[in-house]
């Protein structure tokens, strides 16, 4: 049993360096990985990336107290017919939290799977390939989690035609 | 031999107290405040159609009358009370006070077309009819009567009133009904809400599994039309298309009282001779074929079988596990969750950024009321807007109030777990009280919608302080009576101390949070390390514990309550004046049903009652969010680490673990 004091100093309070740490980590970020576009919003730090940051850097911050993968998200965005990928993560020691997102192109939707670097991080690429048809290269749990025998498009894109789908598959009978 | 002691002591106590059962059927502990069926006033009605273009729920239809001086249109609202779901949009947005809530929540039928209410109908107050009971037709038709067995399936979020029943607050043994595990021992079958693709499989398998003859209950709108899941690629919309249904109640929850009144009428039509509708189950073509399982056979030579836990399991929620077992031990646990899977994020997609705040508590029903604070808090943030102080406070009490039900909800869980139902009735009995609270305060015992974007809708009324006082002092005097039976119980102590072990490096790497990372040891609360809200104002004293076993899990939960009363105590004794709500934002544009939200995205955690809570929005301007990402804490706790943690259990402590780490399936299927 490890000595609770040992992973968190007592009366840990995150309010007290809610200002400093996260601009200091940024700047050490930005020095290692030549980023220049983080954005902070009080004790978020985000930013946008290429595909080998997106893991190199998934890297890094895990060995840096980012233990915590909150999630694992996408948005679909057909006007520039990419996909947003980020991850969320989150710096337990000094209270960070960090989201790095990644567009790939909706053609080809491909990436790198984080499930070695996290180990709560393959359910959440699982369910990402499951409602967006996002397919993560490493993940060796890519199969249907929340839905049975589901045919169609995923459901969470945005070309998936949800109304159809629904008035098709649920009210076809009433309507005649 | 003090703590037996001890404990005989509190029941005996408890036995000769004032009973905690709430008589029935009349003096209904209903609040003014109910948001029950509506009333409408045809002579104030102007025919402008808000009503009806503002429900999310297409329940209201503009239906032509005569027009008039006042109502130039001559349109008026029709209700159908198959798809309300008592949101009060309507009637916050009705210009003229023509519809307006009555406290009435009786709404039920055996004929679903009969919920659809004209103008006319709505125009005449409602009352609670009891109809003349039939004769009774012989012995056979009068013993069914009064021993109903019920089979538990809880599909979906309408059963969370179907617990008062199962505790002593209103305690269905009164009736004779008792609830069972095993559909070839059950007479009906309650279903309990929504229904999915994946669990109308199992529903039907369950209700072919009923021996003759049996009846099947209905709860809430979505069996009926689908409710408020009406557009949901993954929600069914009639289930008397699969199963015959005998009594249907709507609402969105119904209240406890009309699931008594549906009981009440059932046992009369029993006694009078009805045996049910006709057997018949619809698999759609095969579509709706339950799939095969592979057991192992028993003379394999294999000394591992496999077992499937949940999804219709008294102590699974719908929520379904394959196990493999060695002898009675678990050596590898693979979850299959999705039965609750709605689809949540793409139906917000489809709904204004006001209109989801009746949508997104029900993500979890079991503590809605964090969903609301965390989903306000990202749209404030995108729109930038402050909500006033007094809207801030009213926001912790209630989201407070709500840890609190949700934490009791879990003790009488870990109780029903450790096969300990005293505990269960007890606290759940004591849960109906704190309902009854939140009802006086926001309008509805479970899903509040009491925030709005902007902060709250209405403020409290003047007897709250006292009505609230009261709640607190009476919770505090039961906490002792928790620990009597409960927490110093040794048989309890046994079953739960050293079961199911986190140390803090696996609850941290799995993403574990809330009370279950707490009672590892870890100081982390989002209500300190980023305050929100009035959390900063009114200050929150962390609980934890070490040991990280079942048993400081639940302890930690109990801790909580109290920390939780000390703060709805600090928060009402500092409750500043002024407005409750904004009503500008940032841009000085009026905050309405149709507001549009600048371009941006946020981030927004919150502190729900299992963990850290977090919402992620994009707006691209308009007035529905590009896209929404629910974090629900119960993610990480119970599709990861749950499993890895039955590595070695029992298999009669499989439940214990499960619950000491606070399910919600509803959560992390969305």
């Amino acid at each position: 049993m490890p000595n609770p004091q040992n992973i968190l100093p007592t009366g840990y309070n995150a309010m007290n360096n809610e200002e400093s740490e996260p601009l200091s980590f940024s700047t050490t970020l930005k020095s290692q990985f030549a980023l220049n576009n983080i954005r902070i919003q009080s004790n978020l730090l985000s930013l946008t990336t290429d595909t080998t940051t997106y893991v190199n850097l998934a890297r890094y911050l895990k060995e840096h107290d980012f233990d915590r993968c909150l999630t694992i998200s996408a948005t679909d965005w057909l006007d520039t017919n990419e996909f947003e990928i980020y991850y969320l993560v989150h710096n337990l020691k000094n209270n960070i939290y960090m989201k790095v997102a990644v567009r790939i192109p909706r053609k080809k939707p491909e990436l790198t799977s984080l499930s070695t670097v996290w180990e709560s991080a393959a359910m959440h690429e699982r369910e990402m390939w499951e409602l967006f048809g996002i397919t993560f290269v490493g993940n060796l749990m890519l199969k249907p989690l929340f839905l049975e025998d589901w045919t169609n498009l995923p459901p969470l894109r945005k070309d998936f035609n949800w109304r159809d789908y629904v008035a098709q598959e649920y009210y076809k009978t009433e309507e005649g | 031999m003090s703590q037996i002691l001890k404990a005989i002591k509190t029941i005996l106590g408890l036995a000769a107290s004032k009973p905690m059962t709430f008589s029935f059927p009349p003096d209904m502990p209903l609040t003014e405040l109910h948001r029950g069926r509506q009333f409408y006033k045809p002579e104030l009605c102007k025919g402008c159609k808000i009503c009806s273009m503002v429900c999310p729920n297409n329940a209201i239809l503009m239906v032509e009358r005569e027009k008039s001086e006042e109502n130039k249109t001559g349109l008026q609202p029709q209700i159908d009370f198959r798809k309300c779901c008592f949101c009060g949009l309507c009637v916050d947005n009705c210009p003229t006070g023509a519809l307006s809530f009555t406290n009435f929540p009786i709404l039920l039928t055996m004929k679903p077309e009969t919920l659809n209410y004209t103008p006319e109908m709505l125009a005449i107050p409602p009352t609670l009819e009891h109809p003349e009971p039939p004769k009774i037709k012989n012995a056979v038709s009068w013993a069914r009567s009064r021993s109903i067995w019920i089979i538990n399936y809880m599909t979906g979020c309408c059963f969370i009133e179907a617990v008062p029943w199962v505790a002593s607050s209103f305690d269905m043994e009164r009736f004779g009904l008792i609830a069972v595990g095993s559909p070839r021992h059950a007479d009906a079958m309650i279903v309990g809400g929504y229904v999915t693709p994946k669990t109308l499989k199992r529903i039907i398998r369950i209700y072919s599994l009923i021996p003759q003859p049996k009846w099947v209950i209905s709860l809430g709108n979505c069996p009926m039309t689908g409710g408020t899941y009406w557009d949901s690629y993954n929600t069914i919309k009639d289930i008397s298309k699969y199963i015959p249904v005998d009594i249907w109640i709507a609402g969105c929850p119904p209240r406890p009282e009309p699931i008594g009144v549906a009981v009440v009428h059932a046992i009369q039509a029993i006694q009078g001779g009805y045996n049910g509708k006709e057997e018949k189950t619809n698999t759609d073509a095969g579509k709706m074929k339950l799939p095969t399982y592979t057991l192992l056979e028993a003379d394999s030579g294999q000394a591992q079988i496999d077992l499937v836990f949940g999804s219709q399991h008294s102590a699974s929620g719908n929520f379904n596990m394959s196990l493999t077992l060695d002898g009675e031990v678990v050596v590898d646990a693979t979850p299959n969750p999705g039965y609750l899977h709605r689809g949540f994020e793409k139906l917000m997609e489809y709904r204004t950024w006001i209109q989801n705040i009746m949508l997104v508590p029900r993500i979890c029903v079991l503590d809605g009321a964090s969903y609301e604070l965390a989903y306000s808090g990202v749209s404030e943030k995108l729109a930038s807007i402050e909500v006033p102080l007094r809207g801030q406070y009213l926001r912790v009490i209630q989201a407070e109030l709500s840890r609190i039900q949700s934490h009791q909800m879990n003790l009488g869980f870990g109780g029903a777990a450790t096969g300990f139902d005293t505990n269960e009735r007890i606290i759940w009995g004591d849960r109906d009280q704190v309902l009854l609270l939140l009802e006086e305060l926001t309008g509805a015992r479970i899903y509040h919608i009491f925030n709005t974007i902007g902060g709250v809708r209405r403020d409290i009324q003047p007897d709250f302080h006292t009505k609230a006082n009261q709640l607190i002092s009476y919770l505090r005097k039961r906490l002792q009576i928790y620990d009597d039976l409960f927490f110093h119980n040794k048989t309890f102590i046994d079953r739960t101390q050293g079961l199911g072990v986190l140390t803090q490096e696996t609850a941290i790497a799995n993403d574990v949070t809330g009370p279950n990372l707490r009672a590892t040891g870890v100081n982390f609360d989002i209500r300190t390390a980023t305050p929100y809200e009035a959390y900063k104002d009114i200050g929150v004293k962390v609980v934890t514990a070490t040991k990280g076993d079942a048993y400081h899990r639940f302890l930690c939960r109990r801790q909580e309550i109290e920390e939780s009363l000390n703060i709805i105590e600090r928060a009402l004794d500092k409750l500043p004046s002024g407005p409750v709500c904004a009503t500008r934002t940032a841009e000085d544009k009026k905050i309405t049903w149709r507001l549009k939200i600048p371009q941006g995205e946020a981030f927004h955690v919150v502190e729900a009652g299992r963990g850290e809570l977090c919402f992620h929005a994009i707006s691209t301007g308009e007035n529905v969010p590009y896209r929404v990402k629910v974090r629900g804490p119960t993610f990480g706790t119970i599709l990861v680490m749950f499993p890895k943690l039955l590595h070695g259990v029992k298999i009669a402590d499989v439940p214990v673990v499960y619950w000491s780490l606070d399910q919600c399936p509803a959560d992390h299927d969305r």
